[in-house]
């Protein structure tokens, strides 16, 4: 403060050369500004936190793989099947109320579960209880033990068929994405599209 | 023959400046000339004139900071190898680190010596820090240098985190998607940071690209200017050990 106060007072009676100091440090610095203003851009608003309106090291163009994809004719997918398109990391169920697509990117940390027909009996053999499904309601207990879902290789977490979390770090369910009927009749989905958990695509 | 003879002679006298303008002390035979020598040179100069023993006793530095300066340089020189061979691509880098390891010529050692040296480096660096701290060698008046360390900690697990996405596995990819999303988990500006981390929404071609960059020029640069300081810090602030 005592600082900013000298300065001020020096001010009063500026030299030519510390009046060309002040002009040049300031110049520099509001250059400065300017550069690191354009290489990160002005925090992009939208969706997931970010929109392409950034600055130099922001990409306006990502030549990522489209977010909306075909996934071929409903009658492709039997009834009560699970399907795990791997490359496009997204998983169709067909249930007898109707399709929908899983976002398979694991909650905690973004790897990619795995499919496994039973998920849960490993877990019921070492005593672990109040393994249930609250969308289902299905349990798995000593009587019944194997329930179908996925298991992430990263850190271990599991996933009912239906998305629900119920072991390991994973801090909430799988996202839903929109499934819809394209208008050549083969189902379209959004990966960027989040939908609720009731969301069901008759057919 | 007397025209040659005084040719000769400049010409020798010249050659003798040059010499002498490079060479400025001629051995260090005695300890006057030894001492002057460390005074006058810039790579020696790093050295104090004088040094107690108990300032350098191996039981209390352990030689950890040297040691990791060391592994600094044996990174630099076996990076500086392998960028002959290795394409940041998504086509090509995986391919590129298997020609190294399998194809070129000492490939496999100098690929093995960067991925030692690496980890043995966060290691020295990590027990570096240790010590400082278990013996109290941050405190006044050292606490700066103490500041420039622990950020050239953070540099050293940045660069170990950089190249780790390299060799461009799934390994790779997935420790790097699982990073950067312990990135996204920070307050406000978590996601922001991810996406100029990756340059994109997953781990693709854009982020190996980015990380190449920040691992072979940016970290090592800034690396290199805060250890100049911290070596200067050192001399400085006088060592620690021994009171």
């Amino acid at each position: 403060m005592q600082d900013i106060k000298r300065l001020i007072e020096d001010s009063r009676e500026m030299s030519r050369r510390s009046f060309f100091s002040i002009a040049g440090w300031g110049a520099f610095t509001v250059g400065s500004a300017i550069a690191l203003w354009e290489s990160l851009g002005p925090p992009p608003v939208g969706k997931n936190g970010v929109d392409g309106s950034g600055g130099f090291l922001n990409p306006n163009v990502l030549y990522e793989d489209p977010a909306a994809f075909k996934a071929g004719l409903p009658t492709d997918y039997a009834l009560g099947s699970t399907t795990v398109l791997t490359d496009k990391r997204v998983v169709i169920n067909r249930d007898p109320n109707g399709f929908y697509a899983i976002s398979l990117i694991c909650t905690h940390l973004g790897c990619t579960p795995r499919y496994f027909s039973d998920v849960t009996s490993d877990l019921v053999t070492q005593g672990i209880s109040g393994i249930r499904d609250p969308d289902t309601r299905q349990v798995a207990n000593k009587a019944n033990p194997i329930l179908p879902g996925f298991k992430c290789p990263c850190h271990g977490s599991r996933y009912f068929r239906d998305a629900i979390n119920f072991f390991g770090p994973a801090p909430r369910p799988m996202d839903r994405v929109s499934v819809e009927l394209g208008r050549d009749g083969r189902l379209l989905i959004d990966r960027s599209v989040v939908v609720d958990r009731n969301f069901r695509l008759k057919a | 023959m007397k025209v040659l003879g005084a040719a000769w002679d400049e010409l020798y006298s010249v050659m003798a400046q040059m010499v002498q303008g490079l060479f400025r002390h001629g051995l260090p035979l005695t300890d006057k000339i030894a001492a002057r020598t460390a005074l006058t040179n810039f790579f020696l100069h790093i050295h104090p004139v004088r040094v107690r023993r108990s300032w350098i006793r191996m039981s209390y530095t352990l030689c950890l900071g040297g040691l990791s300066f060391f592994l600094f340089i044996v990174l630099t020189v076996t990076g500086l190898y392998l960028m002959f061979y290795y394409v940041p691509s998504v086509e090509h880098a995986y391919q590129d680190m298997y020609d190294l390891k399998f194809v070129v010529t000492f490939g496999g050692v100098i690929r093995n010596m960067h991925r030692w040296a690496a980890h043995a480096m966060v290691i020295t660096v990590w027990l570096h820090v240790a010590r400082v701290f278990y013996t109290g060698a941050y405190k006044k008046p050292r606490e700066f240098n103490w500041a420039i360390g622990t950020t050239l900690l953070l540099i050293t697990l940045l660069l170990s985190f950089t190249g780790y996405l390299l060799p461009w596995d799934q390994l790779s990819i997935w420790a790097i998607t699982v990073g950067t999303n312990m990135a996204r988990y920070a307050p406000i500006a978590g996601p922001y940071t991810r996406y100029l981390m990756l340059g994109g929404k997953v781990v693709g071609a854009n982020a190996l690209l980015r990380f190449y960059v920040a691992h072979v020029v940016g970290l090592p640069l800034v690396a290199f200017l805060l250890m100049v300081v911290h070596f200067w810090r050192v001399r400085k602030d006088g060592f620690s050990g021994g009171l």
